[in-house]
């Protein structure tokens, strides 16, 4: 019994360790930036608000099948006025980590001409999903989100359609720029 | 004098009890229940009955009562704020992320077009 009070701090430092480490430099962003997020949600707090979501609303609803099986959410997203307020040394930090053991990225965009980037990779625990990451970055934009715990494809269904996220029908052909859907 | 004397004598005589006096005495004695001696919750509850210590008792109660049940009520209400503020955020936390995921897919959509239209 008393063997299981270290064993679970371990746990839960591995899985805090499984998150990205977001370098100290970022702290300072916060404070060039015009607008700022920045969420942390560990699981208690997302116990907490699971509470409060309601099975009438549409987004509530989505949010709490979601929640159910993730362990924490972390973002920060920061805007900035003008370009060059963060250095691509900064991102790269992030993206070093994203190289590391047990994350995959499915999606690598890099636009040199818009200098836009994008990177959504998974994390996997023993074969399993352990989380996931978003990188964005834009001229005047960078966007950081963090999901630890097991992202079910079928959670990710459940936000198809919610919160911006586009529904994505796998057979359709590529659409051209014009006839985005919404 | 001595006439009071002879009363006396005569009224202090020694005299046998009459026949069977100290078998009913004890018969008596014995079908007589012994009083039965409080327990101490009796005790407790007998000193609480007293008007004074009622009322006290009474007003000490109702007194715990409204704190325990301001601060039951506090408590609930600090729940309700940080759970409606970590929906918020938590609500903030899925725009940002479905925002995010759009524009991924939709500049996977912008190069998948413009790689189709070059071809």
């Amino acid at each position: 019994m008393k063997l299981l009070v270290p064993l679970a701090v371990l746990a839960a430092c591995a899985a805090q360790a499984q998150m990205l480490k977001i370098p100290p430099s970022f702290d300072k962003l916060a404070d060039k930036a015009e607008e700022v997020a920045d969420v942390t949600l560990d699981a208690n707090m997302l116990g907490m608000a699971s509470k409060f979501l309601s099975d009438k609303d549409p987004d509530d609803k989505a949010a709490k099948k979601v929640v159910g099986g993730i362990k924490g959410v972390f973002v920060r997203s920061y805007k900035f006025a003008h370009e060059g307020e963060y250095s691509d040394a900064d991102v790269e930090l992030l993206r070093v980590q994203l190289r590391g053991p047990g994350w995959s990225c499915i999606v690598n965009v890099r636009s040199k001409k818009n200098r836009e980037n994008a990177q959504v990779c998974f994390y996997t625990e023993n074969g399993k999903p352990a989380g996931m990451a978003i990188v964005a970055t834009e001229p005047k934009e960078l966007t950081i989100v963090t999901i630890a715990g097991a992202i079910d494809p079928e959670h990710l269904g459940a936000l198809e359609g919610q919160f911006g996220i586009p529904k994505i029908d796998l057979d359709s052909k590529p659409k051209k720029q014009d006839q985005k859907d919404d | 004098m001595s006439r009071l004397e002879d009363e006396l004598r005569n009224a202090l005589r020694r005299e046998e009890p009459p026949e069977g006096f100290a078998a009913r005495v004890l018969a008596r004695a014995a079908a007589t229940p012994e009083p039965r001696r409080a327990g101490a919750w009796t005790r407790v509850t007998r000193w609480f009955r007293a008007p004074v210590f009622a009322r006290a008792a009474m007003a000490c109660a109702l007194c715990l009562a409204v704190v325990l049940g301001v601060h039951y009520e506090q408590r609930q209400q600090l729940e309700r704020v940080r759970g409606e503020a970590a929906k918020r955020q938590l609500l903030l936390a899925l725009r940002v992320t479905g925002s995010s995921l759009r524009a991924v897919h939709d500049k996977v959509h912008e190069l998948s077009a413009g790689y189709s239209d070059a071809q």
